[in-house]
C-alpha cells in the first residue's frame, strides 16, 4: 500500500468534528501545561490518558499527540518570557529567547519561537511519512554501548556550551550524574549514598530537581537586587509589546538552512530510543552556534539560537513516534504513555505495525501534522495573553511562580518529599549559580545519569568489553564527537590565529569518516569516503597555505 | 596557598569526591556479568576529583583582581537579603504544610513574599492580597476541582 492510499484510508477516520474538537482542546491543554513551569507535558499527557479509554484508538492517540505538540510549543512561552523552561525540551530556548525578550523584544522572540516550532513539526511530519521505515532501521542498530556513548556526547556538548566556564560546566555535568546515583542502584535495587535517610532511597525525581535548579536560581537571581525586583519583566517598554507574525515568519524562513538542519537533527535524535527532545534542543543549539557566522551573539539574544532548539524539539516528537510505532520502544516519557494507550486498545506496536495497521499508523502521522497547524492557530490567539506576563513586576512573578512550582511538583507524585527536593535543589542551584557554575550541565547530568547507568549495566550483562566502544561504529562516532566537542570552545577562542585551529575542521572530517565508514550499507561508507576526501583536500590546502581560512563546521 | 572562592570550591569537591569514593567500598559486590553498584559512582568520582584538582591549580594561578572587594558577613547578608528571605519563607511554607495545607499556606506564602519583596504600603497590601487570593485559590481550584488532584488540606481545613 503506497503513501497516498494509506493517507486516504486514515483521513476519514481522523477528520471528524469530534476528533478535531478533541485535538483542539488537547493542543490548548498542552500549551497551558507547557507554559506553566513545573506543570510538565508528561503530567498533562498522563492526566489526559484516562479520558482516552472511552475513545477510539485514533481519537485517543490524536488527542494525546495534540497535548504533546501543544506542550512542546507551550514550553517556549515560559522559557522566553521568564527564563524558566516549562519543560526540559525548552532548556536551550532560554539561552537566547530570554535575553531577546529582556532586551525589549519579547514579541519578536515569541513569534520566532512559534514559527520555528511550527516548521520543525511540519518538516518532521513530512519526514515521518516519507522515510519512517528507513529511520526506524537506524534506531534498530543502536546497542547499549552506543546509547552510553550518546549520553557522554550529550553531556560534553552541554558542558562545552558553557564556553569559558567549560571546566565548571564539566564539573557541573559530573555533579549532576552524581546526584542521579543517590537512591537505589539499577542492578541490585539497594540503597546507595542515602546515609540512612529512608526517603532518599527512592532517589530524586528529576522534575523537582530540574524545576528547583532552574526556577529558584533564575527567579531569585532576578529579584536579588531590590531595585530590579520591582521592575517589570519586560522593562519599561513592556506595554509596547507587539507580535509581528509576518516579520518573525520572514526571519525564520530566511534562516531556512538552520530550520531544516535543526528539524532533521530533531527527527534523528527522536528516532533514538531514550534520547528525546531533552537532548535534541541542546544539540541543535550547539550545531546552530557552530554553523553561525556570528557565534559570539549566541547567549545574547541570537535569532538562530531560538530557531534551532524550537525546530528540533517539535521535530523530535516526530522521530519518537516512528520508534514507538515501528519498534514498540518509547523515545521519551510521552511516547511511553502513548504506548500504554495503544496497548489499552489492544494495538500492539511491532516492526510490521505500519504495514499491518495503516489506518492507525497514518492517522497518527496525520494527527501529528494537523496538531502543528492547531498549535500555530492557538498560539496566535493565546500568545497576546501570555505576553501580558511581561507587564508584571518581577517580584510578583517570582512569588506566584514559586508557589505554582511547588503545586505542580506535588501533584506529580502526590508526595511532600518532592517539594522538599524542589527546595533543596533550589538552594543548591542558587548557590552554584552564584559560584559561577552553569546550571544546565547539572540538570542534564541528573536527567541522563540514570539512563547512562542502565545502559552501562546492559553492556555488562551482554558481556561487551571496553573494546566495544572502539569497534561499534555508533559508539566510536559519539565518543570521537565528544572529544571534538570539548575542543570546540578552544577552537572558537583561537579561530583566525595561526596554529592548531587551522587543522581542526579537516581533522574532524578525517577522524569522523572512520566510524561512518564502519557503518553497514552502502550510502554511509560512501558519505565517509566523501568526508575523508574533503578532509584530505582541506588539510593539504591549509598545509600549503600555512594559515587558517574563514572556516566553519 | 591563595584562599579564593574557586580554591574553596575545589577543596570541598575534593573532600566530597574522596569521602564518597571511600563509601563506595561499603556497597555490595557484583555477581558474574553484573554491573557492580560501586562502579558507576567511581566512574563519576574519579574525573570529578581530577577536574576539581585542575580547578584548584587554575584558582592558584589566577591573579587576584585588585578592584574586587571582599564582603563582610553583614554586607553579604544585605547583598543576598531577598533570596535568603524567599528561601526562608518557602521553608516555612513547607514546614507548616501539614497544619495550614496547600491552600491557606499558599495564600500566606505568596502574600508575605510579595510584601517582603515589593513593600508594605496600604495600596500594595491590597494589591498583594488580591494577587495571592486570585492566583493561589484559582490554581488550587483547577487542580482539585477540575483535575481531581488531591492536595494537602492541612489540619485547619480537614473536615473528616
Amino acid at each position: 500500500m503506497n503513501l497516498f492510499s494509506s493517507l486516504g484510508l486514515a483521513a476519514p477516520e481522523l477528520f471528524t468534528i469530534t476528533t478535531m474538537a478533541l485535538m483542539m482542546a488537547g493542543t490548548f491543554a498542552g500549551l497551558l501545561a507547557g507554559a506553566i513551569p513545573g506543570f510538565t507535558i508528561a503530567m498533562a499527557v498522563v492526566l489526559v490518558l484516562p479520558f482516552t479509554f472511552a475513545m477510539s484508538p485514533v481519537q485517543g492517540l490524536a488527542t494525546m499527540i495534540a497535548v504533546y505538540v501543544g506542550g512542546l510549543s507551550g514550553g517556549l512561552m515560559s522559557g522566553i518570557l521568564t527564563g524558566i523552561p516549562g519543560t526540559p525540551s525548552s532548556v536551550a530556548t532560554t539561552f537566547d529567547g530570554y535575553p531577546l525578550a529582556k532586551s525589549g523584544k519579547p514579541g519578536l522572540a515569541l513569534g520566532i519561537g512559534v514559527w520555528s516550532s511550527f516548521f520543525g513539526g511540519v518538516i518532521a511530519s513530512v519526514v515521518l511519512m516519507l522515510v519512517a521505515p528507513q529511520l526506524a532501521m537506524i534506531g534498530l542498530e543502536f546497542q547499549p554501548v552506543d546509547f552510553f556513548a550518546l549520553v557522554i556526547f550529550a553531556l560534553t556538548v552541554t558542558a562545552s556550551l558553557a564556553g569559558d566556564q567549560m571546566l565548571k560546566g564539566l564539573i557541573g555535568a559530573l555533579f549532576g550524574l552524581l546526584i542521579a546515583t543517590v537512591g537505589s542502584d539499577v542492578v541490585f535495587g539497594l540503597p546507595r549514598f542515602t546515609f540512612g535517610v529512608e526517603s532518599a532511597s527512592k532517589g530524586f525525581a528529576f522534575l523537582p530537581v530540574l524545576v528547583g535548579l532552574f526556577a529558584f536560581s533564575r527567579l531569585l537571581g532576578d529579584v536579588r537586587d531590590p531595585e530590579n525586583a520591582v521592575k517589570r519583566l519586560g522593562g519599561d517598554e513592556a506595554h509596547a509589546v507587539h507580535i509581528d507574525y509576518v516579520l518573525s515568519a520572514k526571519m525564520v524562513i530566511s534562516r531556512w538552512v538552520n530550520v531544516v538542519r535543526s528539524s532533521l537533527l530533531g527527527v534523528f535524535i527522536g528516532v533514538l530510543p531514550a534520547a528525546g527532545s531533552t537532548i535534541s534542543n541542546i544539540l541543535a543549539y550547539d550545531q546552530a552556534k557552530k554553523a553561525s557566522k556570528e557565534p559570539e551573539t549566541f547567549g545574547k539574544g541570537a535569532i538562530d539560537g531560538i530557531i534551532a532548539p524550537e525546530s528540533a524539539n517539535n521535530a523530535t516528537a516526530g522521530g519518537a513516534l516512528i520508534v514507538m510505532m515501528a519498534l514498540g520502544l518509547p523515545g521519551d516519557i510521552m511516547t511511553a504513555i502513548m504506548l500504554g494507550a495503544l496497548l489499552v486498545h489492544d494495538v500492539i506496536p511491532s516492526p510490521s505495525f505500519i504495514s499491518d495497521e495503516p489506518k492507525i499508523a497514518y492517522s497518527i502521522f496525520l494527527a501529528f501534522f494537523v496538531a502543528n497547524f492547531m498549535m500555530l492557530f492557538l498560539q496566535s490567539i493565546t500568545l497576546r495573553g501570555f505576553v501580558l506576563i511581561t507587564k508584571v513586576k518581577m517580584y510578583m512573578l517570582t512569588a506566584v511562580i514559586l508557589f505554582y512550582c511547588a503545586l505542580g511538583i506535588f501533584a506529580l507524585n502526590n508526595i511532600a518529599y518532592d517539594m522538599w527536593t524542589l527546595f533543596v535543589f533550589g538552594v543548591l542551584g542558587f548557590v552554584m549559580r552564584a559560584l559561577g557554575f552553569p546550571v544546565v550541565p547539572i540538570v542534564l547530568g541528573v536527567v541522563l545519569g540514570n539512563i547512562a547507568e542502565v545502559r552501562l549495566s546492559q553492556v555488562f550483562a551482554r558481556g561487551d568489553g571496553l573494546e566495544a566502544f572502539l569497534t561499534r561504529p555508533w559508539a566510536l562516532f559519539f565518543l570521537l564527537l565528544s572529544v571534538f566537542s570539548i575542543l570546540f570552545p578552544f577552537y572558537q577562542k583561537h579561530l583566525g590565529k595561526p596554529g592548531w585551529t587551522t587543522y581542526f575542521v579537516p581533522m574532524l572530517l578525517i577522524v569522523m569518516a572512520g566510524p561512518v565508514f564502519m557503518m553497514p550499507g552502502v550510502i554511509r561508507p560512501v558519505i565517509a569516503g566523501l568526508m575523508l576526501a574533503a578532509g584530505i583536500v582541506q588539510l593539504i590546502t591549509r598545509l600549503r597555505n600555512g594559515q587558517s581560512g574563514p572556516e566553519k563546521i | 596557598m591563595r584562599l579564593n572562592r574557586d580554591t574553596i570550591i575545589a577543596i570541598v569537591l575534593l573532600f566530597l569526591s574522596g569521602a564518597l569514593f571511600v563509601s563506595t567500598y561499603q556497597l555490595p559486590a557484583a555477581m558474574f556479568g553484573q554491573l557492580p553498584s560501586s562502579l558507576w559512582p567511581r566512574i563519576i568520582l574519579i574525573p570529578l576529583a581530577i577536574l576539581a584538582f585542575i580547578l584548584l591549580i587554575q584558582a592558584q594561578r589566577t591573579t587576584a583582581d585588585p578592584s574586587a572587594t571582599s564582603m563582610g558577613l553583614r554586607q553579604w547578608l544585605q547583598y543576598y537579603r531577598n533570596p535568603i528571605v524567599v528561601f526562608f519563607l518557602f521553608f516555612l511554607f513547607l514546614v507548616t504544610m501539614p497544619v495550614l495545607g496547600m491552600l491557606i499556606g499558599g495564600v500566606l506564602y505568596v502574600f508575605v513574599t510579595l510584601n517582603v519583596l515589593g513593600g508594605w504600603g496600604r495600596k500594595q497590601l491590597l494589591q498583594h492580597g488580591l494577587i495571592s487570593a486570585v492566583f493561589v485559590i484559582g490554581m488550587w481550584t483547577v487542580f482539585t476541582q477540575l483535575l481531581g488532584v488531591f492536595l494537602p488540606e492541612g489540619i485547619l481545613l480537614r473536615v473528616y
